[in-house]
């Protein structure tokens, strides 16, 4: 079961066995292919045997015959293999979506297995940014995604730094999300668990989320925020005064203001929703 | 410029008001505030319902005393401390050069919660030193426990007399004497039972868990969000700044909440953990200041299976 809870569809899926990603691709598409979406499953492996296996599979033969369905490589889906760039990737899935668009589909759905485009910590670090700015094209966009992350060969800190930027992701002890969120309501949106056990994560990805203030304020949806200590909050009234910036948390619960209060942080605001 | 037996010192000048009929607190307190008034000086009263309203009958019209809510003010000694420390500092930076006040303790902090009240009387000799302070702490002797008169002699270096003098307190320690002192630390009686929840090494995410669970429907919710936050902060400092193994317990009764959580260690070397912010740095200190001020009680002890924090959020126990 993946953990959160997503406006759009933008889902990270970790797995340790190469079959079981396929299983939950399929489903995933297969939603898409039944709200008439054109649907991409995109493999770092040959294509054929994953077309041969959609083949087998309940609505996916008319599909991958009239194009409504494409099995692709990573090399002809995404703009370099080695280090993304982020806008110009961002740029290429809108261009598609748009394209199925206008060719009667409802949007463009992608599964792709993207372990190949993270290996390395550039890679990652660029892929990350990308991640985050696919977010905010989601908003906007009929563009749906499912990412896949091989975790025997990646590690559990590599998947753990991509996973929390998707609202929803399957990994069991990651405790936070950040991510893009209801425009109104800020420029990203947090939620679950701040504590010592992540805030290094944390950080990382709050650098990688290239938050840009609005009227000299960094808004941050946290209605889904169970908790968060008071290292985070520091943390992020340092974030916010490095970017001349106030930051404004937007809770549900008033522990968050309560605990705000107790550390006077000079960039940091927090609006109670309740 | 400072007035009265306050004349000449600078910084804090802590007197304990040990009376033992209301006509003794009134012959000490109504000059003293009447002093203070008089020579321009900020003069607060910080005393309970009763006791407050005896000195505010016998004060003279228009005595231009400011009364605090001592309910408020004195809800948790870390709180007081913060709040005494903001308000010295303001009423400084507006130009006052000696302010008088007049508080007690409440009668629920004499009883079983006595001993971070204590610890509150020991920490403010340093905490309100930075400022022209002269303040007088009331204990009835007629009710309260002699035990705590003995904390009270130990944390006060002089008594205030009905006559109008003063006497040096014999017992009276350094602070930091006193806050070392190990203190024996009665079970809650809801620890008479097996806890609730043991958990051995938790993350704080599974503490934190187990006190949401426990605390649903026990606590009003901002109650127990303010205990889960005080959880995950001692936890924290068990798994980073303590020696396994680490141990949670928790306990649940009708109206409160007991957890603790211990180590292997020796727990914080800074004195004033918990009842200051660290200013130095100090491992965890920040996270046992706030613990200290989303709880109903704190105490702590040494043994010899090592260091270990009890926290209650509810009504701790009267007696």
């Amino acid at each position: 079961m993946a953990r959160g809870m997503s406006r759009y569809g933008h889902l990270c899926w970790a797995y340790d066995d190469p079959l079981g990603f396929a299983v939950r691709a399929e489903e995933f598409l297969r939603v898409g292919l039944a709200a008439g979406e054109r649907v991409w499953y995109v493999t770092d492996g040959p294509a054929g045997p994953v077309r041969d296996r959609l083949l087998g599979l309940d609505g996916f033969a008319e599909a991958l015959s009239t194009g409504a369905a494409e099995v692709r490589s990573l090399n002809g889906t995404y703009t370099s293999l080695a280090v993304i760039d982020p806008a110009g990737q961002v740029q290429a899935y809108r261009t598609a979506t748009r394209l199925a668009i206008a060719e009667g589909y409802t949007g463009l759905r992608v599964a792709a297995d993207a372990t190949a485009l993270v290996r390395t910590p550039a890679q990652r670090d660029a892929f990350a940014r990308y991640e985050q700015r696919v977010n905010e094209m989601m908003r906007t966009e009929s563009f749906q995604a499912m990412c896949g992350y091989h975790r025997p060969q990646l590690g559990d800190r590599a998947v753990a730094e991509l996973a929390c930027l998707h609202p929803e992701h399957n990994v069991d002890d990651l405790l936070f999300r950040l991510h893009a969120g209801p425009r109104q309501s800020g420029q990203a949106a947090l939620a679950g668990e701040l504590d010592p056990s992540n805030h290094d994560l944390f950080r990382t990805a709050l650098d990688r989320a290239g938050l840009e203030p609005v009227d000299d304020e960094l808004v941050l949806d946290a209605d889904g925020l169970r908790f968060l200590d008071h290292r985070a909050l520091i943390h992020l009234s340092d974030y916010a005064q490095e970017r001349n910036a106030t930051l404004v948390l937007r809770a549900s619960r008033c522990g968050v203001a309560r605990l705000a209060a107790l550390l006077d942080l000079p960039a940091l605001r927090v609006e109670v929703s309740r | 410029m400072r007035t009265g037996r306050a004349a000449g010192r600078t910084g804090y000048l802590h007197e304990a008001v040990c009376y033992g009929s209301d006509e003794e607190l009134l012959a000490v307190a109504v000059p003293f505030l009447v002093g203070g008034v008089e020579a321009g000086e900020p003069t607060f009263v910080a005393l309970g319902e009763r006791t407050g309203g005896l000195v505010r009958s016998a004060l003279p019209a228009e005595t231009k005393v400011e009364f605090l809510t001592g309910g408020d003010v004195y809800g948790r000694p870390t709180a007081a401390i913060r709040m005494y420390r903001q308000l010295l500092a303001d009423l400084v930076a507006d130009g006052a050069t000696a302010i008088r006040i007049i508080g007690e303790v409440p009668t629920a902090g004499l009883g079983p919660t006595w001993d971070w009240w204590a610890r509150y009387e020991a920490a403010i000799n340093h905490a309100y030193d930075d400022w022209p302070l002269w303040s007088m702490c009331a204990y009835d002797t007629r009710t309260v426990r002699s035990s705590v008169l003995a904390d009270v002699a130990a944390t006060h270096p002089c008594f205030a007399t009905a006559d109008g003098g003063q006497l040096p307190s014999a017992g009276y320690v350094a602070p930091e004497t006193f806050l070392r002192r190990e203190r024996p630390v009665l079970p809650d009686p809801i620890q008479a039972a097996p806890p609730l929840v043991e958990l051995a090494d938790p993350t704080a995410a599974q503490a934190r868990a187990a006190v949401h669970g426990a605390g649903q429907g026990r606590l009003p919710g901002d109650e127990l969000d303010d205990f889960v936050v005080a959880i995950s902060e001692v936890v924290t400092n068990g798994l980073r700044h303590g020696r396994p193994p680490v141990r949670f317990r928790l306990w649940a009764g009708a109206d409160r909440l007991v957890a603790t959580v211990s180590d292997g260690g020796t727990g914080p070397d800074d004195p004033y953990a918990g009842l200051l912010p660290c200013g130095d740095g100090a491992p965890g200190g920040l996270g046992l200041w706030i613990t200290h001020q989303s709880c109903n009680h704190v105490a702590h002890y040494r043994d010899a299976d090592g260091f270990t924090l009890r926290l209650t959020a509810g009504r701790p126990p009267l007696s």
